[in-house]
């Protein structure tokens, strides 16, 4: 508390207000073993526990994406047979895409992470979905299940640069203004 | 360097992908934290943290040490949820660490959420080792509060350098600053 406070002074507002926190957690974790200025870390062991678990999961990262593909399928579908919907489905297929490229490369896949970014960025803007952006998203939804179907993992040799480059040759062939 | 054991910790994962909430739950038990909830939305999360003021028996856990939240959820997304937590009234602790999860690596992007108050931000994809570097980022380095007109949320200047006077910003001098001890 500031001199002025603890006299009673006439109250200025303070233009800034600091407020130290005691630390608590660190306290917690070292059971008060430590000094100030002390730090402490992870033991290693829970660090490669975590990590057998991670990788564990890791394992059934294609089933789960399945999923995701087969609802971005579904919201594909749902653009062509009903166009006056399509900017709602496309806003859909942009979340999943945002899901999808956060995930890929946690678990081995960062082609999926690539496809998904790509989505992501091109159906930015849902309320222009034209036929071109419709026909770019079965691209990235084809690409996508090359990848899990082939268990196409890390950066995936040549078939993963043939993915890349043919979802390229689709993204120039039916970009407009309104679909980048 | 001594080992911390995080065995009375409590923390909070809040993510609407169920792989993803598992996988940080999972991983967070297995560096040894002991208490977990997760929820699947920022809606979710405030109603939990409510829950923990009024009845941490039915909630599960006394209080809530830290956050792990996405940015992206519906309805109510990360951000929201973090400006509840640092400015809403209600909030049980607005200084709780918050670790802002996210696909969104733009400096723009990490720029809107230091200007929200995020402890820290842990970008997708990622390892185990990079969410133990995050959880000892907020055990190790706790940084004091700021609260001005315009911000409240952890010091954002994390390098205590000295600013050369003609390079400092702040527009204020030592009368009118406040210090509280919490």
């Amino acid at each position: 508390m500031s001199d002025a406070a603890v006299e009673g002074k006439a109250a200025k507002v303070p233009g800034v207000r600091f407020y130290v926190i005691r630390n608590v957690l660190k306290d917690k974790a070292s059971g008060g073993a430590l000094a100030p200025g002390e730090k402490g870390g992870i033991p290693i062991e829970a660090i490669q526990a975590a990590e057998a678990e991670f990788n564990k999961m890791s394992e059934d990262y294609p089933d789960w994406v399945q999923s995701l593909i087969d609802e971005l399928s579904d919201n594909y579908r749902r653009c062509i047979d009903t166009p006056e919907i399509r900017h709602e489905k496309v806003a859909v297929i942009h979340d999943i895409a945002h899901d999808m490229k956060g995930q890929g490369g946690t678990f081995g896949y960062p082609l999926i992470t690539n496809f998904g970014d790509s989505l992501y960025k091109c159906t930015h803007k849902s309320e222009e979905a034209s036929d071109n952006l419709v026909e770019l998203i079965k691209a990235h939804v084809d690409g996508m299940k090359a990848v899990i179907s082939g268990r196409v993992s890390g950066d995936g040799g040549e078939i993963g640069q043939e993915l890349l480059v043919s979802l390229e040759q689709a993204v120039q062939k039916y970009s407009t203004d309104d679909a980048a | 360097m001594s080992d911390y054991d995080f065995g009375l910790f409590s923390c909070l994962v809040v993510d609407d992908s169920s792989y993803l909430r598992t996988l940080m739950s999972t991983s967070l038990r297995a560096i040894g934290v002991g208490n977990v909830k997760t929820v699947d939305d920022g809606g979710e999360g405030i109603e939990f943290l409510q829950l923990v003021q009024s009845d941490p028996m039915k909630a599960g856990m006394q209080n809530v040490d830290i956050i792990f939240s996405n940015w992206q959820m519906h309805p109510v997304d990360g951000m929201m949820l973090l400006r509840w937590v640092r400015r809403h009234k209600e909030s049980p602790n607005r200084f709780i660490p918050f670790v802002m999860v996210t696909g969104y690596a733009d400096r723009e992007k990490v720029r809107e959420a230091r200007a929200m108050g995020a402890t820290e931000m842990l970008a997708k994809p990622f390892s185990v080792v990079n969410l133990g570097q995050r959880l000892l980022q907020v055990v190790n380095r706790p940084r004091k509060f700021v609260h001005t007109n315009k911000y409240f949320g952890p010091d954002r200047r994390r390098n205590q350098k000295e600013i050369p006077p003609d390079k400092c910003r702040r527009k204020i001098n030592e009368r009118d600053v406040e210090v509280t001890h919490v």
